[in-house]
């Protein structure tokens, strides 16, 4: 239990995925121009991560890894079929990014029209990959463990757009330079709470 | 299907176009926000930049082809599956390619192998033109887009190993033969290498690209 | 696009592209994997000669490797015994593993497995003995480790008092470029030579990475330690635990009396 409950505050804030990697920042930048915005976006992504690092886990486990399909039969012991690692993630990725689109375009059309292209590019969010791929390369022992780990890392990134989001709500009355506006201050501000996140690094839980 | 066949000249104003606007006016990273997570991952040095450009160039213009061609019978409901799979499909094979036959080539490029996947530029790409538009427009607006990335992707390449390691293209610039500034008491950049100065080095370029560009600027 | 799709030609549609996609993939593989494998073998040659000090490159690699190489051993942790010779001739002295053909990350696995008491088997380790240009015999240790975004491995040359380090060779699959990539440049892993795994009192101490400097350290120190990269924390926080556990298994073997 407690194993668990520090991969989950590890993902939240040691390793942010937008502050500390730096991955899933397009959505990260486009969407967050309203707080709404950006909590639905990230409520999408931790839904995304915690069912595609699960999935991503067992199918590392039982398909991908040298010798992970003796489940088959013990012939199967040799077959390394680590390189269809990308191509099997991507796929279930996708499928589910899919699945979340077809709901929020059913249940949230005003929701659907604010994410607009950025919806299906959660597909391509690096943070969704890199999940999975960190998954894969930290080897964690359990299914509870890479579940957590999704989640928190869901959560992290969760918290970093709505963060950036009410900056830039509160932003709105500040007298920026007139070029900077919008994107411009957005990528200067995010670089400055990188920089702050970065004293969280080398923290060991 | 065979661009040649159609009446359009290979190179109307309207095909210059979608190569010429993704490099200044609809740029992906300052303008359309995309392919940001590479951009800020590899652009410490020069070369590096140089090397993923050059890589998401060819992805690019191929995978908006492929896509293009099989746009009319791609249900649209597996659409984000079908792309991915293609765009998955070419990476994967080319490195595997490499591995085996440029064994050197693809120790630079293996790195980048994930990063090309889900380079947010492809699929975007994919998703806002190739999937309605014929193959040879999709090239151009693929390649265009890709050269629009790259650019800026040298540049900040180019400000942040200057800045942060004192050199170009892993030849130093501030100790050389002829002079040598550390004497002077000139300091590399330190935070010029860290992935947030990334960051700040595109916002400068917004910064400056919509003092020339006015029609470019947002209000918030 | 406004035309619909049954769920029929959706479910045919998915299904042939992925037997496209997989068939192609996998005969691929197929075909271009005994070709990737002699790269493979060839790299690891390169970096084993390097970590001597060996100048190598790809088209002597096989010739000089044999030339150089003493043998191959596998070494029990517990003891530091061999537990199998091989010969540069191509015969075994000792036992029937080469330490050539070990996978290291499933070495690594296997003692971490050791370690939390999940198993009983303790594996043995491989050790490459290589005659060095001036002659003098070289113990060439193989690392595995973990760094930012995905594995690093190296490989230490001690040299015949079985304490100070006299070459090192680091790789990894995909650290950042210009940060935690460096550390495959050779002024990274020059910065090993000389320093020492045992100290004084003959504990053992492996070498660290440290962030800041090794002049931020007590005198007795710096010779347990090298710089680290700036910028690059975490893959240098991964070599340090790679060379401490990675090394530590060897102690029994390297305290052994010459």
């Amino acid at each position: 239990m407690e194993e668990l409950f520090s991969i989950f505050v590890k993902g939240i804030f040691i390793e942010n995925m937008i502050f500390a990697y730096f991955l899933g920042m397009c959505s990260y930048l486009a969407v967050s121009r309203t707080v709404n915005t950006s909590m639905g976006l990230g409520l999408a992504v931790i839904f995304v991560l915690g069912i595609t690092v699960p999935v991503d886990y067992m199918l590392n486990k039982y398909v991908l890894q040298e010798g992970a399909l003796t489940w088959l039969g013990p012939q199967f012991a040799t077959v390394d079929l680590t390189f269809l690692t990308f191509i099997l993630f991507i796929a279930v990725i996708a499928s589910m990014v899919q699945l979340v689109e077809m709901i929020i375009e059913k249940f949230s059309p005003t929701l659907y029209a604010n994410l607009g292209i950025f919806l299906p590019l959660i597909a391509v969010n690096c943070a969704i990959l890199g999940g999975s791929l960190f998954m894969q390369e930290r080897a964690y022992d359990t299914l509870g463990q890479a579940t957590v780990f999704g989640l928190g890392s869901g959560v992290g990134w969760l918290l970093a757009i709505v963060a950036i989001a009410a900056i830039r709500e509160k932003i709105r009355y500040s007298n920026v330079p007139a070029p900077l506006r919008g994107l411009g201050i957005t990528y200067i501000i995010t670089g400055l709470m990188g920089i702050a996140f970065m004293s969280f690094m080398g923290i060991k839980i | 299907m065979d661009p040649m066949n159609e009446k359009e000249p290979l190179f109307s104003p309207k095909n210059v176009r979608l190569l010429k606007q993704p490099l200044v006016k609809d740029n992906p990273i300052t303008v359309q926000v995309l392919g940001i997570c590479s951009a800020l991952a590899v652009t410490v040095k020069l070369e590096p930049s140089v090397v993923i450009s050059l890589a998401v160039i060819v992805v690019m213009g191929f995978s908006n082809v492929m896509m293009s061609i099989i746009r009319n019978i791609t249900p649209p409901r597996i659409r984000i599956l079908v792309m991915l799979t293609i765009i998955a499909f070419m990476v994967v094979m080319v490195d595997q390619v490499l591995k085996a036959y440029m064994y050197d080539v693809s120790r630079q490029l293996s790195v980048f192998v994930g990063l090309i996947i889900t380079n947010c530029i492809i699929m975007g790409r994919l998703e806002a033109f190739a999937i309605a538009n014929k193959p040879w427009p999709s090239f151009l607006d693929g390649v265009g887009n890709a050269f629009g990335y790259g650019w800026i992707l040298v540049v900040v390449g180019f400000f942040r190993e200057l800045l942060g390691s004192g050199t170009i293209w892993d030849i130093n610039v501030i100790e050389t033969p002829w002079w040598n500034l550390y004497e002077l008491g000139y300091q590399n950049n330190g935070l010029m290498i860290l992935p947030p100065a990334a960051l700040i080095v595109v916002g400068v370029i917004i910064w400056v690209h919509r003092s020339k560009h006015k029609e470019l600027l947002e209000d918030n | 696009m406004a035309k619909s799709y049954s769920n029929a030609y959706i479910f045919r549609f998915a299904l042939i592209m992925v037997i496209i996609v997989a068939t192609t993939l996998s005969v691929a593989f197929a075909f271009l994997k005994p070709l990737q494998d002699a790269n493979r073998r060839i790299e690891k040659i390169m970096n084993l000669l390097q970590a001597a000090n060996i100048p190598v490159d790809k088209d002597n690699a096989d010739s000089l490797y044999l030339s150089h190489l003493i043998a191959e051993a596998m070494v029990d942790p517990a003891t530091g015994e061999y537990v199998s010779i091989f010969r540069a001739d191509g015969t075994f002295e000792l036992g029937e593993e080469r330490a050539f053909d070990v996978d290291m990350r499933k070495l690594v696995y296997a003692q971490r497995l050791y370690r939390e008491g999940r198993s009983e088997d303790n594996p043995a380790l491989p050790l490459f003995m290589i005659r060095g240009t001036e002659g003098d015999t070289l113990f060439i240790i193989p690392l595995f480790g973990r760094g930012l975004w995905g594995p690093v491995w190296g490989n230490i040359a001690v040299g015949a008092d079985r304490n100070t380090i006299k070459g090192a060779t680091f790789d990894h699959q995909g650290e950042t470029p210009g940060l935690g990539a460096e550390i495959n440049q050779r002024f990274f892993m020059d910065t090993f030579i000389g320093k020492r795994l045992f100290d004084q009192e003959g504990e053992f101490q492996s070498v660290k990475v440290v962030k800041g400097g090794v002049s931020t350290l007590p005198e007795e120190r710096r010779i347990h330690a090298v710089d680290a990269i700036s910028g690059g924390t975490i893959t240098s926080d991964g070599v340090s635990e790679m060379l401490f556990d990675g090394l530590k298994s060897y102690v029994p073997f390297l305290q052994k009396a010459i």
